[in-house]
């Protein structure tokens, strides 16, 4: 009958090719199995019967009429090969898992085999599928389930199965990769080996699973963590740093911007990933200053989260070499601390560089309030944010506590960026404003006035008003032009950028006409300004952006205009 | 878009600035032209900067960002 089986069916298992080898092996070979010794050459007697038991252990997810009826075969013969048997779970196990513990091989043997001890097995294993076994118990309830049929076969050894599935259930629940061999009965390892047969299979698998599960949830819940925790410090920023009005400009947006990192997991805009940087940086200074002890574990999740996002995002940043050099020194406290497996360790040692970093940047920023914004360029603010990250470099390499000694150094440096990123911001936001806001507000109501007052009063004129652009057209044109909804504090922002651009302009006009020797500005001048800013190329001629952008009246003001009846229509 | 340009209101700011300058016939409206080009800059690079944060507003962020790099870019 296991010739039968073995010819009939394919096989599935490695053991296959030795199961026609040792198939006169077999009864020779079932006392030394019995011992325990973990020979190959002793695994290979018994070959006969553990792979038949093999292909029928695959056989039963598929087949299971045939393979029950195979299991009676088999237990019919192999009731008096009791011994036989323990050998053969032995070799059979050793063989499919490679496990070397006798224990193991017992149990895995026992799994397909026994057809005396499948109904009791049955138990232990149904439970056992409420571990982490998935497959395997969904496997081994099929083999119950067949077996179960038998379970009536074999009564007395039932009982010894009762023993046995104790045990095993004791093997089972360690849900240890390599159980060690601590029963001597033949029975006991018959048990043991039966759960560790879909232990050893899928105990790699269920490692890599449970490691990969356990390493998701950690960091996202590292990262639900660490978005409350840097609400919470962010608030907590605004009181404690002396630019209250700077940081909270910056603080209210970085949990509106981490949320949306959270969200969104992309941040690939330089201009972004800086202003985004310096928040989260601010973040943790924030957090640094609230609890020193406990915000070392709150970098660790913000460099977690700020990990996951940036290094997911940020390529170009030069972040994730941040992430290496400073993962080294966060993973002895990370690993010592939270005795994650290897797998988690790496992910810290990332999420430490970036903590490291941010400890850096949150000491600069937080010591160092009162540093002015500096006017720095878009160039000067490049260099000092490249310094900032080879400092952090610097300080990732070397010992966590080392890194506190090249805070102070590293922090004027780091300072300077969010002070450059805040420069513009607030120079267009400090300087402007003062003097856009209170003329605008002005300009619409004092256009009313002049026409109301003089004519009942006659009084002179109130309004020095300046001359602005209307807001409603800025408004307008520039949501013409972006086709997307803009907020009202975009527009202000606009409005200040139209202003200084005004500037620059009438400096640009007047260097050009007073090149050129004159004092009234010529449309020459302008076409040599809007080349040199790129606008006129000579693929795009001065004409055609009037005739983009102007209506008729005014192209024909420009442009000198062909008009039937021999008319030419021109601006002179 | 407006039929109308403000060219008063863009002589004066002119005129506000450097009043020593004067401007020929028309000028103010290729003025005008610049500065209309000049919003349609910024508004395109608010607009790219929008798309990179996935958001579908303009954010004064975005615009911040975005002005940095047009009005370097329109100094001439």
């Amino acid at each position: 009958m296991l010739k039968r089986v073995i010819q009939s069916q394919p096989q599935v298992s490695p053991l296959a090719p030795r199961i026609s080898n040792h198939e006169d092996k077999q009864e020779a070979h079932a006392e030394v199995p019995s011992k325990r010794v973990s020979s190959m050459g002793e695994l290979q007697l018994p070959d006969v019967a553990p792979e038949n038991r093999i292909t029928v252990f695959c056989m039963t997810k598929k087949r299971k009429k045939l393979s029950i009826s195979e299991f009676e075969r088999a237990a019919e013969r192999r009731l008096p090969q009791y011994q036989g048997k323990a050998a053969v779970k032995n070799s059979l196990a050793q063989c499919c898992i490679c496990c070397h513990s006798l224990h193991m091989s017992v149990g895995s043997l026992l799994a397909p085999d026994t057809v005396e001890k499948r109904g009791l097995f049955r138990r232990p294993k149904i439970r056992r599928a409420v571990d982490m076994q998935e497959f395997e118990g969904r496997v081994e309830q099929y083999m119950l389930k067949s077996k179960g049929q038998n379970y009536l076969v074999d009564s007395p050894s039932g009982i010894r199965t009762s023993i046995l599935t104790s045990d095993a259930e004791m093997m089972m629940n360690t849900t240890e990769l390599f159980v060690q061999p601590q029963l001597h009965e033949q029975s006991q390892n018959k048990s043991a080996l039966e759960p560790q047969l879909s232990n050893l299979k899928t105990s790699a698998e269920r490692s890599l699973i449970s490691d990969a599960d356990q390493e998701e949830a950690r960091l996202e819940g590292l990262v639900s963590g660490v978005s409350t925790n840097e609400k919470r410090y962010s608030k907590s920023s605004r009181l404690d740093h002396e630019h209250v009005d700077r940081m909270t400009h910056i603080s209210p947006q970085t949990p509106a911007k981490q949320q949306e990192e959270k969200q969104d997991h992309s941040h690939q805009s330089n201009g972004m990933a800086q202003i985004s940087f310096t928040e989260e940086e601010v973040v943790c200074t924030a957090e640094h200053g609230a609890n020193a002890g406990y915000s070392e574990h709150l970098e660790k999740k913000l460099s977690e989260k700020a990990d996951l996002q940036i290094t997911a995002a940020r390529d170009n940043r030069g972040e994730t070499e941040m992430a290496p050099s400073a993962g080294e020194e966060l993973a002895e406290g990370s690993i010592g601390a939270q005795g994650s497996p290897t797998a988690d360790s790496e992910i810290t040692k990332g999420i430490g560089a970036e903590s490291l970093g941010r400890h850096s940047h949150a000491f600069s920023s937080f010591r160092k309030p009162e540093m002015t914004p500096l006017n720095e360029t878009d160039e000067q603010g490049g260099e000092l944010q490249d310094q900032a990250v080879m400092l952090e470099l610097n300080s990732s390499v070397e010992e966590p506590a080392e890194d506190e000694a090249e805070y102070p150094a590293s922090q004027e440096v780091s300072m300077k960026t969010p002070a450059f990123v805040r420069a513009p911001a607030s120079n267009l936001l400090l300087s402007k404003p003062r003097v856009a806001k209170p003329a605008s507000p002005r300009s619409p109501v004092q256009q009313l006035q002049p026409k109301v007052l003089p004519r009942r009063l006659g009084t002179s004129e109130r309004k020095p008003r300046e001359p602005q652009i209307p807001r409603s057209w800025i408004k307008e044109a520039f949501r013409h032009f972006a086709k997307m909804p803009v907020t009202t504090d975009a527009y202000r922002i606009v409005e200040k950028c139209c202003e200084r651009y005004f500037q620059q302009l009438s400096d640009d006009l007047e260097a050009y006409t007073h090149h050129a020797g004159r004092k009234t500005v010529e449309a020459a001048d302008l076409e040599v300004l809007m080349r040199r800013q790129g606008l006129v190329t000579d693929k795009t001629s001065l004409n055609v952006l009037i005739e983009r952008h102007f209506p008729l009246q005014y192209r024909k003001l420009l442009i000198p205009v062909a008009v039937s009846g021999n008319k030419v229509i021109s601006s002179s | 878009m407006k039929a109308t340009v403000p060219r008063l209101t863009l002589r004066k700011t002119l005129k506000k600035h450097k009043p020593q300058l004067r401007l020929a016939t028309n000028v103010d409206l290729l003025v005008h032209l610049n500065f209309l080009l000049f919003l349609h800059r910024l508004a395109e690079e608010a607009r790219t900067n929008a798309f990179e944060d996935k958001s579908k507003i303009i954010k004064p962020e975005h615009t911040i960002s975005a002005a940095k790099v047009i009005l370097k870019k329109s100094r001439g």
